[in-house]
């Protein structure tokens, strides 16, 4: 039985190793004993004749050579394309530009720098303006303290016909000169005033006056706060 | 069977002298080297391939690598050895972008290329090239590493950094695979005597 084992134990070895004895790379004690299986084996006597034709058919002379010039002249064009100096360049580790270099190395050349420096400016210049005329408010409240001027803000009773607007405005002495705007808001100065006054004038008596008549009678919903009397400054403008 | 041109120790130690001047930039060496590979690596990679235009891509990506590479040959094996293991690689993930042939070929079971006993050496040979092709691309560099080339089994090994034992498992696959394929190599006799009958007339 352990005869019977090492028979095929040595026989599934010597198949194995068939290629190496046809192609004469096998040596020393592996090849005797491979040799000596195979004078004992006609399986694997014939197997070995097998290998022998195998490396014959492989092994002889082309009926065509493959002349190597070609080949080597794209090889050699692939590698001076790789190559500024011939030779070490080619295998000299690529230093990597530093960041920064990589950046300045795009700004090549003098003239694109220059045009894009200027476009750079000109950007930021619209940038700052419009940011500049987003951060102004766009609106301004009536309450909102202004400086005084001629014109007083005044709001009537929404039911109240335009006719009898006019007629109160009237007897309290009053014309309308801007309004009524989305809001109800009137604009309306003492019928004496010839045009309102600049920006930064003080209030004038006469508006106070037209405003304290008017902050009696019940139809006037609200009117504009006017500045204290030794304030400066000119009436909130309705935007 | 081993080419003597390459195995002798003057050629290794020549191709050794011809790595290092490489490594320094020689490309007078470089051209030596390509012309003493090219003609054994185009032979074996076009009836691997069957197609030139792939083979030069493997010579050329082979050399490419050689000519920036030399510097890390440390004679830890033949140059021979370090080159073709870079052909290897270069030639297996060539062929597998080409075609999935090695891939198929693991799940076709092919049949006979033929019933009829070869006129001659050049049929049988012919019949043995589409018939590696059939192989997967392993087995069949395996088969032309051994029988072409010459190399021995732990010589493969390194070229195709797997252990010995994968390699003669590979042959072993390979050997029956083409004994399915051609049925004229299990019965050399009589294929040789018509072999000898084929050039006798």
């Amino acid at each position: 039985m352990n005869m019977n084992m090492h028979m095929a134990s040595a026989h599934d070895e010597t198949w194995l190793l068939l290629p190496w004895l046809a192609n004469g790379r096998l040596t020393g004690a592996q090849r005797s004993q491979v040799e000596e299986h195979v004078r004992a084996c006609a399986s694997c006597a014939q197997e070995l004749s097998a290998q022998r034709q195998l490396c014959a058919l492989l092994t002889e002379p082309e009926r065509v050579t493959y002349a190597p010039g070609p080949s080597l002249r794209k090889l050699l064009d692939r590698i001076d394309d790789r190559t500024s100096v011939p030779g070490r360049a080619a295998r000299a580790p690529v230093r990597e530009p530093a960041p920064f270099g990589r950046l300045t190395a795009a700004w090549r050349p003098p003239g694109l720098a220059w045009a894009a420096t200027f476009l750079l400016t000109v950007a930021l210049g619209v940038l700052t303006a419009t940011a500049y005329h987003w951060s102004r408010p766009v609106y301004a409240t009536y309450s909102t303290a202004r400086p005084a001027g001629e014109v007083l803000h005044v709001a009537f009773d929404r039911s109240l016909p335009f006719g009898e607007v006019e007629e109160l405005l009237r007897s309290a002495g009053a014309r309308v000169v801007e309004g009524p705007g989305t809001t109800g808001i009137f604009g309306i100065v003492p019928s004496g005033s010839v045009a309102p006054r600049a920006a930064g004038a003080t209030v004038s008596p006469q508006l106070r006056v037209l405003a304290a008549r008017l902050h009696g009678d019940a139809r006037v919903r609200w009117i504009e706060p006017l500045p204290a009397e030794d304030s400066q400054g000119s009436p909130p403008q309705d935007h | 069977m081993a080419d003597p041109t390459y195995r002798g120790a003057a050629s290794v130690a020549r191709e050794v002298e011809l790595l290092a001047r490489i490594a320094e930039g020689d490309r007078k060496a470089f051209e030596e080297l390509y012309n003493l590979y090219h003609r054994r690596m185009a032979r074996f990679l076009m009836r691997l391939t069957r197609r030139y235009d792939l083979a030069e891509e493997v010579i050329n990506d082979t050399f490419w690598v050689v000519w920036r590479k030399a510097g890390d040959f440390r004679g830890d094996s033949q140059p021979s050895t370090w080159i073709l293991g870079i052909a290897y690689r270069k030639a297996r993930s060539a062929f597998r972008a080409a075609s999935r042939l090695a891939e198929q070929n693991l799940t076709i079971e092919s049949e006979p290329l033929t019933a009829e006993t070869p006129a001659g050496t050049e049929e049988l040979r012919d019949w043995l090239g589409q018939a590696l092709v059939q192989l997967p691309v392993e087995q069949r560099l395996a088969v032309e590493l051994c029988y072409e080339l010459g190399y021995s089994c732990e010589e493969i090994a390194a070229i195709m950094n797997c252990p010995v034992n994968t390699v003669k498992t590979r042959l072993f696959h390979a050997r029956a695979k083409l004994q399915r394929l051609l049925p004229q190599l299990a019965t050399p006799t009589a294929a040789a005597a018509q072999a000898r009958e084929g050039r006798a007339s």
